[in-house]
């Protein structure tokens, strides 16, 4: 009965492609880059252990420091990137920890969250504790007597109305959660604080707020600050001393010290009224203390008060670049220099002197009260908005970041991809970058293209080429992230797009507006000028009425495509002459939803995807699109597989039906054109993906991720095999390419960069691929490189996944045996010959074969001829090392013999002494190298060699094989003498193979 | 014989498992049934393995002996030489300096913990609870495609740097045949700190009535760093017993 049932299962489960089940082992690998880090949100002490240090960031999850600050670890991968808060319980607080998702300094960028999380084992393993709607939670306050007692500030949605907001509580460790403090729908808690003496008393601070795609607004009459003393049953207005009017965001802090001073700071109506504010009374009454620049500086981005948890008047404002006072609150001065815009801040618990700061560009820390800050170097958080790849060896990747400028480095480097190996390529936020298609020449722009920077790499020539406002036309309106593109057509042609696509056919240098306004020009989108609420914030971020997106297709120059923040989906057949808006009858799509992403397909001239993106307007759905009659139709190729909105499709450019989706919570894959998706987790987090490029040449999908840098997934053409029969065979070998043994050497010196995160290297080695499908868990399974005539020529351990599965082969043949010794002499192995090689794979009963093939790598400059005789002198050393290795094991068996008489002894461990090191040790002990050292040497030195042995190596050689042939002759003399019938001595067959 | 005595084990493991949902305890006690029960593997008083490591395109060929009383030693064949890499009499745990070749005793923090584990020498579900360990189901989950129970297990509280601190493995059971196929601990100590490493479990043979895994992966963030590939492995033998001990100068 049971069989019955799981045949059945296995039926049911195979109608539909189940990537997780076919991903095995194509994994991802991280590049960062590091150096400039990614913006922090929230950070945590633990109360006890000075070396713990938690990082709660914007986009990239939660990291724990065991050194103090020194190096930092991910350990919330698999959930949703972007954190509000991280809370340590006092309690257990090796053990319990709560993070809250949805970063809680509302820029135009944020990404949301999807509740509420609580590990009991120090970060190994967690369990979501619901607030699946909250998108935001400010706080996390732990009972630091009890630990089923929590409070949980839940800040909302940013975009839309919501009932999931205000001040939450547990009595049962997060079973169940009261509402405890409510405003309306337009009012989260921006802030909460408890009272350490007193668990009890509690301070809340709530904040009316609100941001669309165009406009952003702070405070209302809604805006309070809050305080309970009954555990929060009941709750009263503390705003004795406050400013009139309507209020912003507030910060509440209480002295750790002395509970009865608090700070809070207030946003206000009037510019004088606001800033710092103290209570000396525990909330009672308050006295303005300090309006300066860096304490009411966009209040929706710095908010944080942290007070120094020795000293009552030490206090912290986060702010463009923090500001410290040690006087109570009535002087600040600037933290040391560090990147810009602090979110928060926290104090050593037992040296006040030791301060970190959560920045936009990471983590930094402080050993002198933040005089001088240095960065923490492996936290790769970087914040791309865009990426894209070109087509050299190793390719490079481009990208801008959210406040780092926009930077380029390569896809692979000597020792790992290292800071040093990333260039900087533009100022400011970085957004799209573009290098030129065939010279050697890179576009990069800042926030709403105020500068397009055409950097000529070669000459090191910079010139700013962003189209400027002529006679004739109206202001430009560009996207804060104004979209750019090339061509595949004309490699000189380099799109820009405001309002209208503006188009040049010499790199920049002059301009010419291709279309009307493509937007819908909706002027009440148009007020930026407006934004803010009570501080005016007109950054250029909440620009609106734009073109987001530019695509020329690669099968045709004059159809383009262009997507606008706004909604429309306009495409041109014509080089720009006419115009056609598509979207304006897509089904299940809501009107002026963003289009983020036109992906101009390369299998077809009228095929495009499109993804939207409505989370600006409070929809959290995908919205995807395929069409294949330019527009005519649009069909929604999304499933109820994807958890959030999308922004980036990208097509493979072999087969159509494999396309990739970047989501906020990480890539989906579909095999099947989206009519199923499969969530790819294999070291790819739930980040959110900006872009995704797919690099031609090497097959590489390259993610550009908002809070994990560059995540790579080398060669993703085995996907392109996989069809519904595939995967009902027991195993199937895909395809490969011939494989370059690769000749290229080099150095990668790192000392002085131990700390420093340092990006993965792909595999450079001929890799087999096979897909299982089911895990071998039971019996043998073996693997066997042979040549074409069945000799075995290596072994390798196969994987035995369920799914793909990949092994590499490092085109080496066994390591010779070697004559024993005192010491190691170290060993060569050899690399086989270019050709094609047969892939054994024995499973059960079962055998299967595939054929790989490698060729010799052209950039070493050696003929067939070279190739040859280098083989013939390798294999000669090899077999000579082996043939000395048994020597030597035939002298010791005559030695340890019993029979052997001690003159023999000793003429043969005289013999010994010149064959191997029988003295010494490894290091600066080392006794005179002997034979078997002299033979590694010279057989190391032309074997790891590009090029072919030179006279002087051939020279040394010829010395060597001298010298053995005369020590072969001695033992055969004296193992004459030897009493060998009562030696049981291995055949040399044997002796190999033991 | 043995074929037809591997096929009756998977028949019974999956009956056992088509069930309803299982506690962690059946689950780990189904598994010591199932590898060859807990009176045969309480009999064990020794193991020997021999077999080849494999990194970064070397074979390191090795001999691991393991005791019931916690001793412990692991031979490796470098090139034209061998080393003990480390060992452990039940009190010191030690090994040999690359370098010079010599014997040395590893910190004691390290002798400690091992003393800790040394009563996972044999099975390291074996006897578990006897042993203060507890074991808790996390959930049923896939693990690179395949279905999984996920456990926690914990063990005795390890040293890290003078401080005590909580030691867990999580341990993935392949819910068609009962084994763990996978396990990960966060690293304790090293510049490694902090990051997951995971172990592979695959090739379960049986020797001499008992089920084991023939080949162990480790794995570090994804990537794989060490294979052990198991040729033989023989229980009770003849072991020397001067091979715990650390030799002297």
């Amino acid at each position: 009965m049971c069989l019955c049932f799981s045949a059945f299962n296995v039926q049911a489960q195979e109608s539909k492609i189940n990537g997780e089940a076919i991903f095995g082992d194509l994994s991802a690998r991280h590049i960062g880059p590091a150096l400039m880090s990614g913006r922090i949100n929230d950070m945590e002490t633990h109360p006890t252990n000075p070396r713990i240090i938690y990082a709660g960031t914007a986009g990239g999850g939660v990291w724990k420091s065991n050194d103090a600050g020194t190096t930092f670890n991910p350990i919330f991968d698999e959930y949703c990137q972007s954190i509000g808060a991280v809370e340590v319980d006092p309690n257990s607080p090796d053990n319990i920890i709560w993070v809250g998702t949805g970063e809680t300094w509302t820029r135009n960028s944020v990404s949301i969250g999807d509740g509420l999380y609580k590990s009991t084992d120090g970060g190994a393993n967690w369990k979501k504790y619901g607030f699946e709607k909250s998108e935001r939670i400010a706080n996390i306050i732990v009972n630091p007597k009890n630990s089923n007692e929590v409070y949980v500030a839940v800040l909302g949605a940013l975009w839309g109305d919501s009932e999931e907001r205000g001040v939450y509580k547990t009595t049962d460790g997060g079973a169940n959660w009261t509402k405890i403090l409510y405003t309306d729908q337009r009012t989260g808690c921006a802030d909460l604080a408890m009272d350490p003496n007193d668990p009890n008393t509690l301070y809340a601070s709530m904040w009316e707020f609100r941001r669309t795609g165009w406009s952003f607004e702070s405070g209302g009459n809604k805006s309070a600050l809050y305080k309970s003393t009954d555990g929060g049953a009941t709750w009263n207005k503390i705003h004795n001393g406050f400013p009139e009017g309507q209020l912003g965001r507030l910060a509440i802090a209480v002295a750790p010290s002395n509970s009865s001073v608090l700070y809070t700071v207030i946003e206000a109506e009037k510019d004088e009224r606001k800033g710092l504010y103290r209570s000396d009374d525990a909330g009672a009454n308050w006295t303005q203390l300090n309006n300066d620049f860096g304490i009411t500086v966009r209040p929706f981005y710095f908010s944080r008060i942290v007070i120094d948890p020795k000293d009552e008047n030490v206090i912290v404002k986060g702010g463009l670049t923090g500001s410290i006072s040690r006087d109570g609150g009535k002087t600040f001065k600037t933290l040391g220099n560090m990147h810009s815009d602090i979110h928060d801040i926290i104090f050593d618990i037992n040296d006040s002197d030791r301060i970190y700061a959560g920045t936009d560009g990471g983590v930094y820390r402080s050993w002198n009260g933040g005089t001088t800050m240095e960065i923490v170097e492996n936290l790769p958080l970087s914040q791309f908005y865009h990426i894209s790849v070109d087509n050299k060896e190793p390719y490079n990747i481009y990208g801008g970041l959210q406040d780092n400028g926009s930077w380029y480095g390569p896809s692979r480097s000597n020792g790992g991809i290292n800071a040093r190996d990333w260039n900087s390529i533009g100022g400011g936020d970085g957004f799209r970058v573009l290098p030129h298609p065939t010279k050697n020449i890179i576009y990069s722009e800042m926030q709403g293209a105020a500068n397009v920077w055409r950097y000529d790499v070669d000459n090191e020539l910079v010139k700013t080429i962003q189209p400027l406002p002529v006679e004739g036309h109206a202001k430009l309106r560009f996207n804060w992230n104004a979209p750019m593109a090339t061509s595949e057509h004309q490699p000189d042609r380099f799109y820009m797009g405001s309002q209208f696509v503006h188009k040049s056919e010499d790199m920049g240098n002059t301009w010419k507006i291709i279309s009307p306004d493509l937007t819908t020009n909706d002027a009440t989108k148009q007020r930026q000028e407006d934004s803010g609420g009570l501080s005016m914030d007109n950054s250029g971020a909440e620009n609106h009425t734009t073109i987001f997106t530019i695509a020329e297709s690669s099968l045709d120059e004059n159809i383009i495509w262009v997507g606008t923040d706004d909604g429309n989906v306009q495409v041109t057949k014509d080089g720009g002459t006419t115009w056609t808006n598509t979207s304006l009858n897509i089904p299940g799509l809501p009107k002026n939803t963003w289009v983020y992403h036109i992906e101009a397909s390369v299998h077809n001239k009228g095929t495009a995807y499109a993804v939207f993106d409505g989370h600006t307007m409070n929809d959290m759905n995908p919205y995807v699109y395929k069409t294949s009659d330019f527009g005519k139709t649009w069909v929604s190729i999304t499933t109820p597989e994807i958890e959030s909105f999308a922004r980036n499709i990208q097509e493979d450019y072999v087969n159509p039906n494999l396309l990739f989706l970047g989501t906020e919570f990480g890539l989906y894959i579909t095999l099947d054109g989206g009519k199923s998706w499969s969530k790819f987790t294999n070291n790819v987090p739930a980040v959110a993906i900006h872009f995704i490029d797919l690099q031609k040449r090497t097959n590489d999908l390259v993610l550009g991720t908002h809070g994990r840098g560059v995540i790579i997934i080398d060669d993703i053409s085995p996907l392109r095999e996989i069809t519904p029969e595939i995967m009902t065979k027991k195993l199937h070998f895909f395809a490969s390419k011939p494989t370059v043994m690769v000749d290229q050497g080099g150095f990668s010196g790192s000392f002085g960069a131990e700390t420093q995160f340092v990006g993965r290297n792909p595999s450079r080695l001929p890799q087999i691929k096979y897909l299982l499908q089911k895990r071998h868990t039971f019996g043998k399974m073996t693997m066997e490189i042979q040549d074409m005539e069945g000799n075995k020529v290596s072994t390798l351990s196969p994987g035995k996944s369920k799914g793909i599965n990949i092994v590499n082969w490092n085109y080496r043949i066994k390591q010779p045996k070697i004559a024993k010794g005192k010491t190691t002499s170290g060993s060569v192995s050899p690399r086989v010959p270019a050709g094609i090689y047969k892939v054994i794979l024995k499973k059960g009963k079962d055998t299967y074969e595939h054929n790989i093939e490698l060729v010799y790598d052209a950039n070493a400059g050696l003929t067939e001829i070279d190739r040859a005789n280098k083989q013939e002198i390798n294999m000669s050393i090899y077999d000579m090392t082996q043939e000395l290795a048994y020597i030597v094991y035939q002298i010791d068996a005559i030695i340890e013999n019993e029979d052997t008489k001690n003159k023999l002894r000793e003429k043969l461990q005289a013999l010994k002494e010149t064959l191997v090191i029988t003295t010494g040790d490894n290091y600066v002990g080392s006794a005179e190298p002997q034979l078997r050292e002299l033979m590694a040497q010279i057989f190391s030195k032309i074997a790891y060699s590009y090029d072919k042995p030179s006279a002087n190596e051939m020279e040394n050689l010829m010395i060597i094989q001298k010298r053995f042939k005369k020590a072969k002759k001695d033992f055969e003399k004296l193992k004459s003498k030897a009493k060998n019938k009562t030696i049981d001595l291995k055949s040399f067959e044997d002796f190999l193979n033991d | 014989m043995r074929t037809l005595k591997l096929l009756s084990t998977l028949f019974i493991f999956c009956l056992a498992l088509t069930t309803t949902a299982q506690t962690a305890e059946e689950i780990v006690d189904t598994y010591i049934e199932n590898i060859g029960g807990e009176e045969a593997w309480n009999k064990v008083e020794s193991v020997k393995i021999t077999g080849v490591g494999k990194q970064g395109g070397q074979d390191y060929p090795f001999v691991a002996t393991f005791m019931k009383d916690g001793r412990s030693n692991i031979t490796i064949e470098l090139p034209g030489t061998s080393l003990v890499y480390q060992a452990f009499d039940g009190e010191t745990a030690w090994g040999m300096n690359f370098q010079t070749q010599k014997a040395e005793a590893l910190d004691s923090e390290t002798s400690l913990n091992m003393k800790n584990e040394a009563k996972d020498n044999v099975e390291i579900f074996l006897n578990y609870k006897e042993k203060g360990y507890t074991v808790e189901f996390l959930e049923k989950t896939t693990l690179d495609g395949t279905e999984v129970n996920k456990i926690k297990l914990t063990k005795t509280p390890v040293m890290v740097e003078g401080k005590e601190e909580e030691n867990t493995e999580i341990y993935y059971f392949d819910t068609e045949n009962n084994v763990p196929i996978a396990s990960e601990s966060v690293v304790k100590s090293g510049p490694a700190k902090g990051a997951t490493a995971q172990t592979i479990m695959t090739d379960y043979q049986e020797v001499e009535g008992l089920y084991l895994a023939h080949t162990i992966i480790e794995k570090f963030n994804g990537q794989t760093g060490l294979e052990m590939i198991y040729k033989t492995i023989e229980f009770n033998t003849e072991i020397n017993d001067s091979i715990f001990k650390m030799p002297k100068e």
